[in-house]
């Protein structure tokens, strides 16, 4: 597919079904929009847009919306941030979002955007996904599939849809979750630090400028070794940040003392 | 991507939707944004492009009731959908209370950002109206100001936010 | 005392505001006929130009004119102190905002469509992106690189430092601040029929354009005029042409209307930005605290065109001499140079508060030294009312300087509990003090006027050349008429901004309210003279009797004449009053003769420091402002919280670094200007001592507030943590890593 330069130029492609959506995204190898609220950014930036667009339809079954299932909350990837920030499910399981919200773009573009493009970003809510382990629901050219978050993004197929994820039921767990970015709002993320305590074991997750990881060794350190040795806490969150692609230094610091910070607040009420 | 070379065709498409009351149908190339609309239309000079990028609210308008920046709602997404700007609102209770708060309390300078913030508040007042508690400070998290360094803003937040607790 | 916030003049002007209908430049894009202009942009911050080749473009729909520096019709090069900068490049490049070539198209999407089909061949020339090292590279203009070098000197410096007990040398770095005013350039060039143009676009002043257009388009003066039109922020930014010429040019190529509006990412790119400043400042004291000698040497990156520049190095060093304090000698001196680093120039105190940044620092760290409290070691070295200015100029102060001081030492922010060493928060307070000289400065003429006039409808119009940009000049006029006359505020027109009228100067410096002042105690009364003469003619009664007042003309509070009635019955044409007004500078024989008026503020920050993250919130702000008179409060406090902010951004969150000549950041996803979450609860404090008597009452703040708050901060700051930040914006990672050292050494 050419690219295009001017937003006139560019064709909506309007499928009726996901599966329609998915053939039409790899026939052209045509990227989905929803919000646009990532992607029209990107592309004023540069001036130069694909030629299709596919768009995502939130009234497609279970596109949209939030509700509770046998597995727990199921969370449909067309949500709009803000919708999210309101509903009272997303309340009752995941208390500290509605405030975290407030620091995730501005209140019009969560209005706009939606919960799976900010997932698909690796944007401020992939960080607790990542450490709520969530399961993605997503629509593929060979047809349907649930798989943890994790391994999904491993193996992403480009015309992979994704058409919601499930919180297990994370009721009485507690949580924690802090931003860094350049200013108090409405700032691109430099760091965003999920942390979970699931009542036996305390999940860690970052997403930002480093990418989105979760921080496997750092949580095996804080269960398994923290009281035999507990001065390498440091050492050892500074070397998984640094093997994964967090380079700044300075940064890495921050993180290690803001997940300090939460661990805190999370773990030591047990 | 490489650049292209040649011209683009264009596929217009017809949109229908409702702006300030009026029904709008027009036909326009899908990934259009609202706000060029808005502006093209020789009716609405309230909604700005401050960076087309949707991080400045300087064309802020309410979608569906929503306060939304216009610059990053495209063409195919407004059928059947409900456009408020400003041009649309001033006989509302709720923009002119907005609007009187925002003059006594001279929270405004060029002025040039001032109708998106006031579409941001009118929104913030409509949702605390309808249960939610949304503190008007965050309403206006999303609408850069360069001249006044929000020092009426707040005081104008300060005013709505005592009129709305009294009532 | 407080200045309160006080229910604003609810005028016409602020309702149209809110409801977007105030006919800002960019919003006429309905006029017959009109054509969308765009411009080409260079794709090298250097290079020199192989080829342009407009062939292509010419054959696209829609397009009526295609033009390159060849179609320049007068002076293909503009510039408000030096003209160096081409309207069009001819065969070079300087900065990647270089315009190579401009389009008219019917459509904005047409004329897009055409800039992508000219074919520009470059061949790209060694970058010269450090100005450290710019002197030593091949000139981008003339013979040098250096565009301008200044110093100034008094007493022995070298001797005076030998007998200092304490001496301390800091290097400090400022950012390339951008002033983000929300509406981007932008308006539109009308010809006329008679082969002039008319420009009605946003501005800071109508009639200086006027002269540089008239250059660029081979027209005479009298066949340009220029509206400025409400213009949506301006801070400096819009001091140079910027859309104009090209849209001049445009309009007398297709004889259409052309618009221009830069979007984000162009506007970022070509615009002027604030002047990054390199200086290192030594600085001595004796024991008792006297500063005995101060050295300054100072580097500043104006990019590719000098703009403004030379004469903001000279507001640089001006305020380098610490104007509020009295050092025995001094040895100032700074270089101006040339670089492919875009372009600087005229950005809301204009030098002077880079300037003031590095030397309140500088006395904080010789307060350190001597572990003398930092206001102490202001008090024993400030300026009395009495004393010359620091480059022995006359000086009229509003208050003295201790007064200021002592309030700001009064100040509530310094009550709270010193830093809690437990919590996450670190928290500090500290103060810095500044001084600005209002107008343009030394050796410029300096001059504006007004009109007054009793319109045919029975308005009294009030004419000046001022932009409005904001600034709330209208409500300041229209109190000061009301004042005098007793008139109501609805009685007032205020017209600003046309080139055919009245010649006040530009739009800067801080000077509109003080010509505002003078010239209206000129033509005040001249009109009130005129009116009454016509009234008594007109009503028979005793013309010494007739006052004016809200609607009309009073006797013993009747009133007997409406300015209605005045103006259908009498001769309101024969009202018209002009006036011009020579800025206020000091008497003759002074020399310098600038900065004759002078401001003061202190600010007081207070700041948290996070432990975790080295972030730095700025929790309250206290301005005592010494400034003359207040004539309208609401802009008064408004300027001053304003300029804060945009100070507070420039030392937390600001700046447009470049890598090999090009921006880092295009638009406000990238750049950071601070929301309303990033912003303190400012208290601003009014301290007037001007006598009754003074003929200079009133002064301008709109650059008064940015002057003090960045060095504030720092302070703060260093009070939270035991840490100077000198150079800008702060890094939190930096201020984190030496919150880590720190406690590293404390355990």
């Amino acid at each position: 597919m050419s690219p295009v330069t001017a937003r006139r130029a560019i064709r909506v492609l309007r499928p009726d079904s996901p599966g329609e959506a998915v053939r039409l995204a790899r026939q052209f190898r045509a990227p989905y929009t929803a919000g646009g609220t990532w992607l029209q950014p990107a592309h004023e930036r540069d001036q130069c847009w694909p030629e299709k667009l596919v768009a995502l339809n939130a009234s497609w079954p279970a596109f949209r919306g939030l509700e509770e299932g046998p597995d727990g909350l199921v969370v449909g990837a067309l949500t709009s941030l803000s919708e999210m920030a309101r509903h009272l499910l997303a309340r009752e399981y995941l208390p500290p979002l509605a405030v975290f919200l407030n620091q995730v773009a501005g209140p019009g573009v969560r209005a706009l955007g939606t919960v799976g493009g900010n997932l698909i970003v690796g944007g401020d809510l992939s960080a607790l996904a990542m450490a709520l382990d969530v399961r993605v629901d997503v629509v593929g050219h060979a047809g349907e599939r649930a798989l943890p978050l994790s391994l999904w993004l491993r193996e992403r197929a480009p015309d992979d849809l994704l058409r919601g994820f499930t919180i297990p039921d994370c009721r009485g767990w507690r949580m924690s979750l802090e931003k860094l970015g350049y200013r108090e709002r409405f700032s691109p993320t430099r760091a965003t630090l999920a942390c979970v305590h699931d009542g036996v074991r305390v999940r860690l997750a970052v997403s930002g400028e480093g990418g989105l990881l979760r921080l496997a060794a750092t949580e095996a350190f804080v269960h398994d070794q923290a009281a035999s040795a507990p001065g390498d806490f440091g050492a050892v969150i500074d070397r998984e940040l640094a093997a994964h692609g967090w380079q700044d230094p300075d940064l890495r610091m921050a993180l290690r003392r803001m997940t300090e910070g939460l661990l805190s607040e999370v773990a030591l009420g047990t | 991507m490489t650049r292209p070379t040649q011209p683009e065709i264009c596929t217009p498409e017809r949109v229908t939707f409702k702006l300030n009351g009026d029904v709008i149908s027009q036909r326009v190339a899908p990934a259009t944004t609202l706000l060029d609309i808005l502006r093209d239309s020789g009716r609405i000079t309230s909604a700005r492009a401050g960076c087309r990028i949707g991080r400045c609210g300087a064309c802020t308008v309410l979608l569906n009731g929503e306060a939304v920046p216009g610059c990053l709602v495209m063409a195919w997404q407004l059928s059947d959908c409900t456009v408020q700007t400003v041009e649309g609102l001033t006989e509302d209770p709720d923009f002119v209370q907005v609007r009187d708060a925002l003059a006594t309390e001279s929270a405004l300078q060029c002025g040039y950002c001032t109708p998106g913030i006031a579409v941001s508040l009118v929104s913030g007042l409509r949702q605390q109206q309808s249960g939610d508690a949304v503190d008007l400070q965050e309403a206006v998290a999303g609408n850069l100001c360069r001249c006044t360094g929000y020092g009426g803003l707040k005081r104008a937040i300060a005013v709505l936010t005592e009129a709305s607790s009294e009532t | 005392m407080e200045l309160k916030a006080q229910p604003a003049m609810a005028g016409t002007s602020v309702l149209q505001r809110i409801e977007g209908r105030f006919g800002y430049a960019t919003d006429q894009q309905h006029l017959p006929g009109l054509l969308h202009g765009v411009i080409l942009r260079s794709r090298h911050a250097h290079a020199r130009l192989l080829r342009v080749d407009t062939t292509r473009a010419r054959s696209m729909p829609g397009v009526r004119a295609v033009v390159t520096a060849a179609d320049v019709p007068g002076l293909n090069r503009f510039g408000i102190v030096v003209r160096d900068q081409p309207v069009l490049c001819e065969d070079r490049v300087r900065y990647e905002g270089d315009a190579i070539a401009a389009v008219a198209a019917d459509t904005l999407e047409q004329a897009r469509a055409a800039l992508a089909l000219i074919d520009v061949d470059y061949e790209p020339l060694v970058v010269v992106d450090q100005a450290e090292t710019a002197e030593q590279m091949a000139p981008l203009h003339g013979e040098s690189n250096v565009v301008a070098r200044d110093s100034l000197a008094r007493g022995d410096s070298n001797a005076a430092f030998a007998r200092c007990a304490v001496i301390v040398e800091h290097h400090y770095q400022t950012p390339r601040q951008m002033h983000a005013f929300m509406e981007t350039e932008g308006g539109v060039a009308i010809p006329d029929n008679n082969g002039g143009v008319a420009f009605r676009v946003g501005c800071q002043s109508g009639h200086r354009d006027v002269e540089q257009l008239a250059d660029i388009l081979g027209l005479k003066p009298s066949q340009v005029t220029v509206e400025a039109t409400p213009t949506g922020g301006a801070f400096g930014g819009k001091d140079e042409l910027t859309i104009q010429p090209v849209a001049g040019i445009l309009a007398l190529q297709t004889g259409f209307p052309v618009l221009i509006h830069l979007d984000r990412f162009e506007s970022c790119r070509v615009g002027i930005k604030r002047h990054p400043v390199s200086v290192v400042m030594t600085t001595g004291c004796d024991r008792q605290g006297r500063i005995l000698a101060h050295r300054v040497d100072a580097l500043l990156d104006t990019g590719a065109y000098a703009s403004l520049g030379p004469a903001v190095l000279e507001n640089f060093l001006d305020h380098a001499t610490a104007p509020l304090y009295r050092i025995e000698a001094y040895s100032v001196s700074g270089r101006l140079v040339y670089t492919n680093n875009g372009v600087s120039g005229a950005f809301r105190g204009f030098g002077g508060n880079q300037a003031t940044f590095a030397v309140e620092s500088q006395l904080d760290a010789l307060a350190g030294k001597l572990k003398m409290c930092p206001l102490q070691l202001r008090r024993i070295n400030l300026r009395t009312v009495d004393e010359p200015g620091s480059r022995g100029q006359a000086v009229r102060w509003t208050a003295p300087p201790t007064e200021v001081l002592a309030e700001a030492a009064a100040s509530p922010l310094w009550l709270p509990a010193a830093a809690d060493a437990c919590g996450r928060w670190l928290t500090g307070t500290g103060m810095a003090m500044g001084a600005q000289g209002n107008g343009l400065g030394d050796g410029l003429p300096d001059s504006g006027g007004g009109r007054m006039s009793l319109t045919a409808e029975g308005r009294i119009r009030l004419e000046f050349g001022f932009v409005d940009y904001g600034q709330n000049l209208v409500e300041a006029i229209t109190c000061l008429v009301c004042e005098a006359l007793g008139c109501a505020a609805s009685d007032v027109d205020v017209v600003l901004g046309n080139s055919r009228g009245p010649d006040s100067g530009p739009t800067s410096a801080s000077r509109s309210s003080v010509l505002v002042q003078g010239v209206l105690a000129t033509i005040l009364p001249r009109w009130q003279d005129r009116v009454r003469d016509q009234a008594a003619a007109l009503t028979d009664l005793p013309r010494d009797e007739l006052d004016s007042g809200p609607g009309g003309l009073f006797v013993n509070g009747q009133r007997v004449l409406s300015y209605q009635e005045l103006a259908k019955k009498g001769q309101p044409e024969q009202t018209m009053v002009d006036a011009s007004q020579e800025f206020p500078v000091a008497p003759e024989g002074n020399q310098p003769v600038g900065r004759y008026l002078q401001l003061q503020i202190a600010t007081v920050a207070r700041v948290a420091v996070d432990r975790l993250t080295g972030r730095v919130r700025v929790t309250e702000l206290h301005h005592i402002t010494a400034a003359g008179r207040v004539i309208y409060p609401p802009g008064y406090l408004g300027q001053i919280e304003g300029a804060a902010i945009m100070g507070l951004g420039m030392a937390l969150t600001e700046d447009m670094p470049t890598r090999e000549g090009r921006y880092l950041a295009d638009n406000l996803d990238q750049y950071m200007i601070p929301t309303m979450h990033d912003v303190p609860d400012q208290r601003v404090d009014i301290l007037d001592n001007t006598p009754e008597t003074d003929p200079f009452p009133v002064r301008g703040v709109g650059e008064l507030g940015i002057e003090a708050v960045v060095p504030a901060i720092c302070s703060a700051i260093e009070a939270a943590t035991g840490i100077r930040l000198r150079h800008l914006p702060v890094d939190a990672g930096s201020l984190l890593s030496a919150l880590c050292a720190q406690e590293e050494q404390r355990l």
